[in-house]
């Protein structure tokens, strides 16, 4: 702990707030500063020379609530008010429900004030006009820790504006979640789709169906596009257009909404149509499926649930292959955007790089479920990462050894092997993933014509974007 | 001293003559409520009207002038024609429930009997709750793996009944057990006109009883020398003199109704697949979350002018049944 | 009535009432489930069980207060409540202040705008707040008011002032002519004659406008989530929903206990006020 502290402290702290705020200063200049202040507590930013004081900055973030309560207590009441104290800022964090995140921010865009940092689940791309942009600041980063990961500057970066809109705090990977001994009582493998396909009768034979969502809600978004990934059915190209409805990316889509069609009718029921962000994991908790495809939020609340059994035999795998590859989605992708109109942007500048300097303690405090976007934010990289993940006490040991795996091999950005743009943010979030593969599991639509009117209505997302110059 | 009170005394006597005045007094006493409502309503909507002929986009309150293309574009759409239908039937389909219950509920809450002071207070419960609180308690209710409705049932041996029935009735066909109140979309669609008719049920026994008792008891003398009783009274008498109250009810339920947003986000999200999106919950997902806000702004005004239509209609058809 | 009537009665209303209720009485329940009895798909949803499922006659020794502890204790549960009460009240006050003037303005002097208006305040109605936000977000935030009370104070009556204004309109036309008459006759201005006399009578009008315009403020919840976003200012409508469901997990207990609360005193209000509304309406709009 103590070799972070001077690392940071050599990168960020300062005396004076101006030269704080804007550039950060030399080991030298610090130490000598710092040198004779050691009845003052040291925090992981060195010194809080400003503990206690009344601070003469403010730096308000809005964020979410996240899915682990703990990491929100430390975040609030040790990390923010330390890096305050450091810094002679006030930083006021506010939570909110994360699907409150769009409107809240279109309210504040629309009143052109409020919050300084601005965090969003995934890559707001619609908003990038208002934020500044933080290519500089990604400079920065990069020049300390080295590249940041694939899935971050694809999600971030706008090749038509050429600039990174948003800053990349985090990504949390998508593991498959499932009950060993129930697969191992129905001899059923993870290891491709086509072993899950003809698992899933066996699994619902046995009581406890495969949990799969086609609902209008996040997980089965990030879900159903790893699939059509694994199956090579792009949504987008490399260049952000529109392919899914033609060639080998239109027979892929079909292949994909005919296994998950055939996963449906033999093993599972149609709860998976009805459900909401936190169904699978209420029903995967209460002993009912046997498969899911989350983030870790599941196999954490089984921990802490009290159900030792149901929590050993909760084990993690990465996504099944398909004919074309595996590959998932991420399942959530937090970016910071800086509004225009933020008071203090400086703050809110040195805040993110700040964070993306020494990030091993988010990691470890969101027990996983926040991955660096800049891999050696935390030193020694996906090697450290694994060393700490496969620590984690909980049985069976090294479970959460994969999850590096899954992070570091298999997941990547939304609108792969494309950008995420808002193209792709508004095909999820008015849910025409779900609603394709709803509409051919049960039997309203062949899978032909269901990809068909998915391309079609892509399409004409992607004229209205393309119109307004963001993709 | 004199002089300066008969100077004052005149123009104290103009000020208060000007007060009597109806032409001066009338905007004065509305003025303050105009203007409020200008300031604080109408300009919000005229931007909003302006912004749905705009492709604005984010929260950003300005964009380019692009006529009607995002209403032609949302018309094109098969998502926003079912929501636009969905909206019609929602607001129909539970309104007409509303009208039958609260017809019948207030016939007989206007009796005298032993605890009826329980049994109303039960039957004002969902209007003192906040609806988004009391969605999220149905929401519980008809829960993919909890529903109380389906254990319900399923103890008394009811479920594969009403499977059969709603197969019989082609409703839902295929259906299992337990049922999706929420994941089958005709299923959906039932529990969601449900939630609304239960919502503004209370409300309208209320309207309803407050417009029984508004009838002269000459009438009632009258057509009980008449002759008229029971179901008689009730077609020719009852209902009639009603019918202002009751269109008034039923205006107020079909504005509260068509208008909301809490009840299909908070149950389906506007699924399964998309297919009990109504215009508030479409405009929501286009304009809010996905930031295309002049499309979403053309997709929320597009009943606009079909209810005020309606609201007008019904207002003068209110205002012709009570005068006569 | 008669044996057979009472009987129908009761047939007819009590079913009603289970309808009505029964999402409330299963509230009621559930709130006081444990963790692992909730969990449990083959526990009974209407008692609580013991771990292995089993029931008791004492079961109430199988229940918990755990809930409703951590409501008011770990999430700022009072302050929305007295945030949605002030609020209210404020809101009611203001809405008294700008419909009982044009209510009557509307009702005694105006003529023939009356049917006009009505028409023109139900189309506020029309507009719906899921895009009036934005907008409002600007003016609310110029008036610095972002992150108050003050700002849900400013923009709820724009809902409650067009129904009230309509219906003390109503409410006002009942009321006897002569009675004013008599007071101007002797010599009171109109301003006068519509404090001392009409006021003390439009009594019910008022306590109608009263609890409709508090239900409508207690209801609303769009402007209260994008106006306000730190916990301590919420309201219960939008604090709730915000606090209790965090992503993944709802706080099913909690949320059962957070409805109830507001709901039954609300409902033990209306109800005993129910007469005076009802006359307040009556007295209303249709004469």
């Amino acid at each position: 702990m103590a070799d972070a502290a001077d690392e940071v402290a050599r990168a960020g702290s300062a005396l004076t707030r101006s030269d704080l705020l804007r550039k950060g200063t030399t080991a030298a200049f610090a130490v000598s500063m710092f040198g004779g202040l050691t009845d003052r507590a040291l925090g992981v930013y060195g010194p809080l020379k400003f503990a206690k004081k009344e601070l003469s900055g403010e730096l308000r973030i809005m964020t979410w609530a996240h899915f682990v309560p703990d990491y929100d207590k430390w975040l609030d009441g040790t990390y923010a008010k330390q890096w305050g104290e450091a810094n002679d800022v006030e930083v006021k964090i506010d939570h909110i429900n994360n699907a409150l995140l769009y409107s809240t921010g279109a309210a504040e865009v629309a009143a052109q004030s409020g919050h300084d940092l601005f965090w969003f689940i995934s890559p707001p791309a619609t908003f990038q006009k208002q934020a500044i942009p933080v290519t500089d600041l990604v400079q920065e980063v990069s020049k300390k820790v080295g590249r940041m990961t694939r899935v971050a500057r694809k999600s971030t970066y706008n090749p038509a504006t050429k600039q990174f809109y948003g800053f990349p705090e985090s990504y949390a990977p998508d593991p498959v979640q499932y009950r060993r001994s129930q697969l191992q009582q129905a001899g059923v493998s993870l290891r491709t789709w086509d072993d899950l396909r003809q698992g899933a009768a066996k699994l619902k034979a046995i009581g406890h169906p495969v949990g799969l969502g086609m609902s209008n809600e996040i997980d089965s978004n990030m879900l159903l596009t790893s699939l059509l990934y694994c199956y090579g059915g792009y949504i987008q190209n490399e260049d952000n257009r529109i392919v899914i409805g033609q060639g080998a990316n239109r027979k892929g889509a079909i292949q994909a909404l005919q296994v998950m069609k055939e996963i449906y009718s033999s093993g599972m029921s149609d709860e998976v149509f009805a459900w909401t962000a936190a169904s699978n994991n209420q029903a995967f908790l209460a002993g009912r499926l046997s498969v899911a495809l989350n983030a870790i939020s599941i196999v954490r609340s089984a921990e802490d649930s009290g159900n030792q059994a149901l929590s050993d035999d909760t084990w993690l795998a990465s996504i099944p292959r398909g004919p074309v590859q595996r590959l998932g989605n991420e399942h959530v992708m937090g970016v910071y955007l800086i509004w225009k109109f933020a008071q203090n942007k400086e703050a809110a500048q040195k805040y993110v790089v700040d964070q993306m300097l020494a990030y091993e303690d988010h990691f470890v405090r969101s027990k996983f479920y926040n991955f660096p976007p800049w891999t050696n934010s935390i030193k020694g990289g996906f090697k450290t990462i694994r060393e700490v993940a496969t620590k984690d006490p909980h049985k069976p040991k090294g479970k959460y050894s994969i999850l590096t795996t899954i992070a570091e091999k298999y997941t990547t950005n939304p609108g792969h092997p494309g950008n995420t743009t808002p193209v792709m943010d508004e095909i999820y979030n008015t849910f025409l993933i779900p609603q394709m593969f709803a509409e051919v599991a049960q039997g309203k639509s062949s899978p032909a014509d269901a990809v068909g009117r998915f391309a079609s209505k892509a399409q004409s997302i992607y004229r209205k974007w393309h119109n307004q110059k963001l993709v | 001293m004199e002089a300066q009170a008969a100077r004052w005394t005149p123009t104290r006597r103009r000020w208060r003559h000007a007060l009597e005045s109806r032409r001066v007094l009338a905007p004065l006493l509305i003025a303050p409520a105009v203007v409020f409502m200008v300031l604080v309503v109408g300009v919000p909507l005229v931007w909003a009207i302006y912004l749905s002929f705009t492709d604005a986009v984010g929260g950003s309150l300005s964009g380019h002038w692009v006529g009607f293309d995002n209403f032609t574009n949302a018309w094109h759409d098969d998502n926003f024609r079912r929501a636009l239908r969905n909206t019609l039937i929602f607001t129909l389909a539970s309104q007409a429930i509303v009208v039958v219950g609260a017809a019948i509920l207030s016939n007989f809450l206007v009796r005298d009997f032993r605890g009826k002071w329980i049994i109303r207070f039960l039957v004002v419960l969902p209007w003192a709750a906040p609806v988004v609180l009391s969605t999220i308690i149905w929401l519980w209710l008809l829960d993919s793996l909890y529903s109380v409705v389906n254990w319900t049932l399923a103890e008394l041996h009811l479920d594969h009944a009403l499977v059969w029935l709603l197969g019989a009735v082609h409703l839902e066909e295929g259906a299992q057990v337990p049922l999706q109140w929420l994941g089958r979309p005709n299923l959906a669609l039932i529990a969601i006109t449900v939630v609304h008719a239960w919502r503004i049920l209370p409300f309208a026994v209320v309207i309803f009883i407050a417009g029984r008792s508004s009838i002269p008891t000459e009438v009632e003398d009258a057509s009980r020398i008449d002759g008229a009783t029971g179901f008689k009274k009730l077609w020719y008498v009852d209902l009639p003199l009603q019918l202002p109250i009751a269109l008034v009810a039923v205006l107020f339920g079909i504005v509260f109704t068509a208008v909301d947003f809490a009840v299909v986000y908070i149950l389906t999200h506007g699924g399964p697949f998309n297919s009990t999106q109504v215009l508030p919950t479409w405009a929501y997902a286009v304009g809010i979350d996905s930031g295309s806000l002049g499309e979403g702004a053309a997709i929320s005004l597009f009943l606009f002018p079909l209810l005020v239509l309606v609201t007008v209609g019904m207002l003068f058809f209110a205002r012709r049944a009570q005068v006569s | 009535m008669t044996r057979r009537q009472t009987i129908v009665t009761y047939l007819v209303v009590v079913p009603f009432a289970i309808f009505l209720a029964f999402p409330f009485f299963f509230a009621l329940i559930t709130m006081f489930k444990t963790n692992l009895d909730l969990a449990n798909v083959e526990h009974v949803p209407y008692t609580y069980n013991d771990l292995a499922g089993n029931l008791h006659w004492d079961f109430w020794n199988y229940a918990t207060f755990e809930h409703v502890r951590f409501l008011f204790e770990e999430t700022n549960y009072p302050t929305w409540l007295l945030n949605t009460v002030i609020v209210g009240g404020a809101v009611v006050v203001i809405t008294l202040l700008l419909a009982m003037p044009a209510g009557y303005a509307l009702a005694r002097l105006a003529g023939g705008w009356g049917q006009g208006a009505g028409v023109g305040i139900f189309l506020v109605y029309l507009v719906p707040p899921t895009l009036l936000f934005l907008p409002l977000s600007r003016l609310v935030s110029q008036l610095g008011l972002k992150d108050s009370l003050w700002a849900l104070i400013l923009v709820y009556p724009s809902f409650t002032v067009p129904f009230a204004t309509w219906l003390l309109m109503g409410f006002f036309k009942t009321i006897p002519q002569e009675l004013e008459e008599a007071a101007l006759m002797d010599g009171a201005s109109r301003l006068k004659a519509l404090r001392l006399i009409v006021l003390p009578v439009s009594l019910p009008g008022i306590l109608t406008v009263v609890i409709f315009a508090f239900s409508l403020c207690v209801n609303e919840f769009i402007y209260a989530f994008t106006f306000i976003s730190s916990s301590e200012q919420r309201t219960i409508s939008a604090g709730i929903p915000n606090d209790l469901i965090r992503g993944d997990v709802f706080f099913w207990q909690s949320l059962m206990a957070a409805t109830l609360i507001p709901a039954i005193p609300l409902a033990l209000l209306y109800n005993a006020f129910l007469d005076r509304f009802i006359k307040g309406f009556t007295g209303g709009a249709f004469r």
